[in-house]
């Protein structure tokens, strides 16, 4: 795989140089620009100097050190307009203004203008010592946030290519069936295939709009306007009601069901609805991905401050690296040459999103080839937040 | 690479696609055209058929069980020693998604690498896509 696919690669040039950190200093008084040198040399910096600030412009358009101490009051170019080129060459650039006590309002608009700080003439090679350290730290802060930022901002935009192109897939099959059919007008070839793929394409439409309500589901719990409700409920009274409108599908899966709940009622608070889909998207689950003859047991069982439901089916499990990324949006096993199991691999999250947003937890133990046990930890009415050690 | 059974003069493409509905109505449109249609459900079986078959033409999708998966089929075709013998078949990249390897990853070196002979966005428009099709295979 080409490693393309690394957050930051195409963020543009954000860097803080590892080695030594350079500092370019901008004075027209030699004296001046001589001490500077001696002070933040001797504290590892390298040092350029320049008496004008042409030069130290070009040298900093050269060089890209990280921080420039500018003196304000030059001949030729102000120490204000050298603050404004070097902001326009490196918007990063970190910028010490040192001046004396007559120009402290120019100083102050020297840090209007973007400059971190200043420091009055004269001073203490200590005292520049400390700005300047001061001012990398800031940097190195600076520069790391707004590498977050335009991580994050990446990883925003693959995510919504990524969504488009899940839910442009089935479409995009449908069209191209017609669009086939069409071209092919009255051949032969068409004739033969036309049945067959009006009923992909319906199946495709079908695959979209599930796809679509999963997602909005999805977006709903995400956005709070979704499973906002809380009252006592019994889970297995859950449990039974999807059981039993499972029935006949289980039936011609050839899949038997088993129902196993405690004596006394498993008490949670939380939304009807929401608790109906997560117990639903399992139990669906521990069918479609069994085998003919094979068992579900839906176990219901009052733990310590929690209600466990237990899922577990005799289907064909989840290969080990398919784990850590069973919960991912639209992650899908794939099993080479298998007969594809449909669904749209939002299931398992709005599961998660359910369970995480009732305080429990929602947990996976599987060997690929022989079965897996979902199992959904809620805390138990009157346990608020229980399923959390 | 010569791909093409000399006797029939019969073209040979490969499509690279984990979606069988849409594999299917590209392949039959090709074969109506007379080229021999291989398909392959993912990028490592795509590479394996390459070497069983031998297409004059490989026609891609991108995103297939990894985002990036197509890019890397790519690459590997033009750059990898050990695919050294396929490194001319051209490829004919497809998605859905309205963005070339050059817009999805600008300024990234590697994208030179991956950059297919062709990007076409789904669905295909089919005369087009044929045109294409006919210019790669002929020139």
């Amino acid at each position: 795989m080409p490693g393309v696919g690394s957050p930051g690669r195409e963020a543009g040039r954000v860097e803080a140089s590892p080695g030594v950190e350079s500092v370019v200093v901008i004075d027209d008084d030699y004296a001046m620009r001589l001490s500077c040198e001696q002070a933040l040399a001797k504290a590892g910096y390298q040092v350029e100097t320049f008496g004008d600030g042409a030069g130290g412009l070009e040298a900093v358009g050269r060089a890209h050190p990280g921080l420039v101490v500018v003196d304000l009051k030059m001949p030729g170019l102000s120490g204000l307009e050298v603050i404004a080129r070097l902001q326009a060459i490196d918007p990063t650039i970190t910028i010490i203004v040192i001046t004396g006590y007559a120009t402290i309002g120019t100083a102050v608009d020297a840090m209007k203008a973007g400059a971190y700080d200043f420091l009055p003439k004269p001073f203490l090679p200590d005292e520049l010592r400390l700005i300047v350290r001061r001012g990398f730290e800031r940097r190195h802060l600076q520069l790391a946030s707004r590498q977050c930022e335009l991580d994050r901002e990446l990883e925003r935009r693959r995510f919504v290519t990524f969504v488009s192109h899940q839910l442009k897939t089935p479409l995009v099959a449908v069209h191209q069936y017609l669009d086939v059919l069409r071209q092919l007008g009255d051949t032969p070839e068409a004739a033969a295939r036309r049945a067959e793929w009006l009923d992909r394409c319906l199946v495709r439409t079908d695959e979209l709009r599930r796809l679509i309500d999963d997602w909005l589901t999805l977006a709903q719990l995400e956005g709070g306007t979704l499973g906002r409700e809380r009252v006592p409920l019994d889970l297995c009274e859950i449990v039974r009601s999807v059981t039993a409108h499972y029935e006949v599908l289980a039936d011609q899966e050839g899949v038997t069901i088993a129902v196993e709940t405690p004596d006394a009622p498993s008490t949670v608070h939380g939304d009807r609805t929401c608790l109906g889909v997560l117990v639903d998207n399992l139990v669906a689950n521990a069918i479609k991905y069994n085998r003919r003859g094979g068992q579900v047991v839906v176990h219901t069982e009052n733990g310590r401050g929690e209600v466990v439901l237990e899922i577990r089916d005799t289907g064909l499990g989840i290969p080990a690296d398919a784990l850590p990324r069973l919960f991912d949006d639209f992650f899908r096993i794939r099993r080479r040459g298998a007969r594809p199991i449909e669904g749209t691999g939002l299931g398992l999250p709005i599961c998660r999103r359910i369970a995480t947003e009732h305080g429990g937890v929602i947990e996976v133990e599987s060997t690929d080839g022989s079965g897996s046990t979902f199992r959904v930890r809620l805390p138990a009415a009157g346990h608020a937040g229980g399923a959390h050690p | 690479m010569p791909a093409t059974d000399a006797r029939s003069g019969t073209k040979t493409i490969l499509v690279i696609d984990d979606d069988p509905d849409f594999t299917a109505a590209i392949r039959s449109v090709l074969e109506h055209e007379g080229y021999a249609v291989v398909e392959a459900r993912s990028g490592a079986e795509g590479l394996e058929k390459l070497r069983a078959h031998e297409p004059d033409l490989v026609v891609l999708d991108v995103m297939m069980e990894s985002s990036t998966e197509g890019y890397g089929v790519s690459e590997t075709i033009k750059y990898s020693e050990q695919y050294r013998a396929f490194d001319s078949t051209p490829i004919i990249m497809v998605s859905s998604i309205h963005e070339s390897p050059d817009e999805r990853y600008p300024r990234a070196p590697e994208v030179d690498m991956i950059r297919p002979d062709r990007y076409l966005t789904k669905p295909l428009d089919i005369p087009a896509f044929l045109e294409i099709v006919r210019k790669t295979l002929h020139r």
